[in-house]
């Protein structure tokens, strides 16, 4: 064989092999781009058939948890100058002050009652300013920490939750009925806490007009301040709240100029004036300030 | 071409192909319908002038997805980032991108079609799992991000010898 031929032997071997690696590779590239693809297709398909199959029927977060420390603390030393400086804040709604209604007590105390559900995005807003209001007279323990409904107006709404919690303060009671978590059972919401007798008599009666506006009877959240004053519904839109997290919005409580605190500082300003009716006056180094005497006037209860 | 004989059989010596038309041209179309349904989305989303024309009752409810806190990440609408992922796919899908040798272009396109169908997944799974509706304009803008990828995804392994 010639030295030419030999040549061109090899030659052609190498095209050969070169060529098997293009189609090798050319493979190779179709089998990477169809898996991503088909990856894709899968888990998308997966994702819907889980939702089909009832998956969806379940609320995805953890329906309520012990509320962290670093959003209860947040909004329980909110400090006197913030709450000062935004004193009256931005309240839509204030509470309906009553006449002529004997003042409902418990051991000796103004009690304090309130009605919600933890998929209620309303009561959901409601509960910091009841919080934060309230710890200006006692300690709660044990306070949850949830969201609205996935599937309701303003959904998932951060908050906290009553259920399992107590107050305890010498000058206040407070009672905390949350009647439905926020996991969907049905057409609604599983049941959480069963309202007394008297709990429910309290609601039939203020929850309606003349003691609320009639458009507001029967809603949620009811707060009963010792049958003096009764609030039906929320004081300010959980739209504020959408996307935050609770350690978010707790901590915009001590900015006055943040819209949360202006909300929800104004909303407990307007609670704490009335609790302090309530109380006569007492403790004094929370009834004396500005942020607790900004809604004296507006919110005079009758003795 | 240059044959080279060997033992009676002829060889062909591999030579780079010239890069075939049909990627542009599938997909520039999707990517342009893609561009005008997230430009209509992102409209939808600073104005209410013009309706979503979409029921807002049961599963499908566009005005309860488009109005969720998760329609905004990191404070940008989902809805502009959707015509952002357009805008920058219809430059990457004109013939003479598919044509260019230049492989940032090549890996580019792809990049950005495997982000666009990423989010497409977390979307989904947000609309299913977390809000419990479904939006028919988004899901038509995830139909098209898919399809786009799947196109975009074989386009390039097609095209490997001759952008190589």
């Amino acid at each position: 064989m010639s030295k030419s031929s030999r040549q061109a032997q090899q030659r052609a071997r190498e095209a050969l092999e070169a060529q098997r690696k293009a189609a090798r590779a050319r493979r190779q590239r179709f089998t990477i781009a169809g898996s991503a693809v088909l990856v894709v297709v899968v888990v998308l398909g997966v994702l819907i058939g889980v939702k089909v199959a009832g998956g969806g029927n379940k609320t995805p977060a953890a329906a309520t948890s012990l509320a962290a420390s670093d959003v209860v603390n947040p909004l329980t030393t909110v400090p006197v100058d913030a709450l000062n400086q935004v004193g009256k804040g931005q309240v839509t709604t204030l509470p309906s002050v009553t006449s002529g209604q004997t003042m409902l007590s418990d051991n000796g105390k103004p009690l304090i009652v309130y009605v919600g559900a933890e998929y209620c995005p309303y009561c959901a807003a409601e509960r910091w300013a009841m919080v934060q209001a309230l710890s200006r007279f006692g300690t709660f323990s044990n306070l949850g920490q949830t969201h609205s409904s996935s599937t309701d107006v303003f959904p998932n709404t951060p908050t906290l939750s009553f259920h399992g919690s107590s107050y305890t303060s010498q000058y206040l009671s407070f009672q905390g009925v949350e009647t439905e978590t926020n996991r969907q059972q049905g057409n609604g919401y599983a049941p959480l806490d069963k309202p007394t007798a008297a709990q429910q008599a309290l609601v039939n009666k203020y929850d309606a007009a003349p003691y609320v506006p009639s458009d507001a009877a029967g809603s949620i959240p009811f707060i009963d301040f010792a049958n003096k004053a009764i609030v039906s519904g929320s004081s300010y839109s959980p739209q504020l709240l959408a996307g935050k997290t609770p350690a978010q919005v707790a901590a915009a409580l001590s900015n006055p100029s943040d819209p949360i605190a202006k909300a929800v500082d104004g909303t407990a300003n307007a609670f704490t004036a009335m609790l302090c009716q309530l109380t006569n006056g007492q403790p004094g180094n929370v009834c004396t300030t500005s942020s607790a005497t900004a809604y004296q006037s507006q919110l005079h209860v009758a003795s | 071409m240059s044959p080279a004989k060997s033992a009676g059989r002829t060889v062909t010596e591999p030579e780079p192909l010239a890069p075939p038309r049909w990627p542009g041209l599938v997909t520039l179309p999707i990517s342009v319908v893609g561009l005008a349904v997230a430009a209509f989305l992102t409209i939808q989303h600073y104005t209410t002038a013009i309706p979503l024309a979409c029921p807002d009752t049961g599963i499908i409810n566009c005005t309860k997805v488009t109005t969720s806190a998760q329609s905004a990440i990191f404070g940008i609408p989902v809805a502009l980032l959707g015509l952002l992922f357009f805008a920058a796919m219809v430059p990457l899908c004109l013939p003479a991108a598919w044509r260019s040798t230049r492989p940032e272009l090549r890996w580019g396109r792809l990049a950005f079609a495997l982000i666009g169908v990423g989010f497409v997944v977390y979307l989904v799974y947000t609309e299913l799992f977390t809000l419990d509706a479904l939006c028919l304009w988004c899901t038509t803008v995830h139909v098209i991000t898919v399809v786009l990828f799947a196109v975009v995804a074989m386009a390039t392994a097609s095209t490997g010898e001759a952008n190589a």
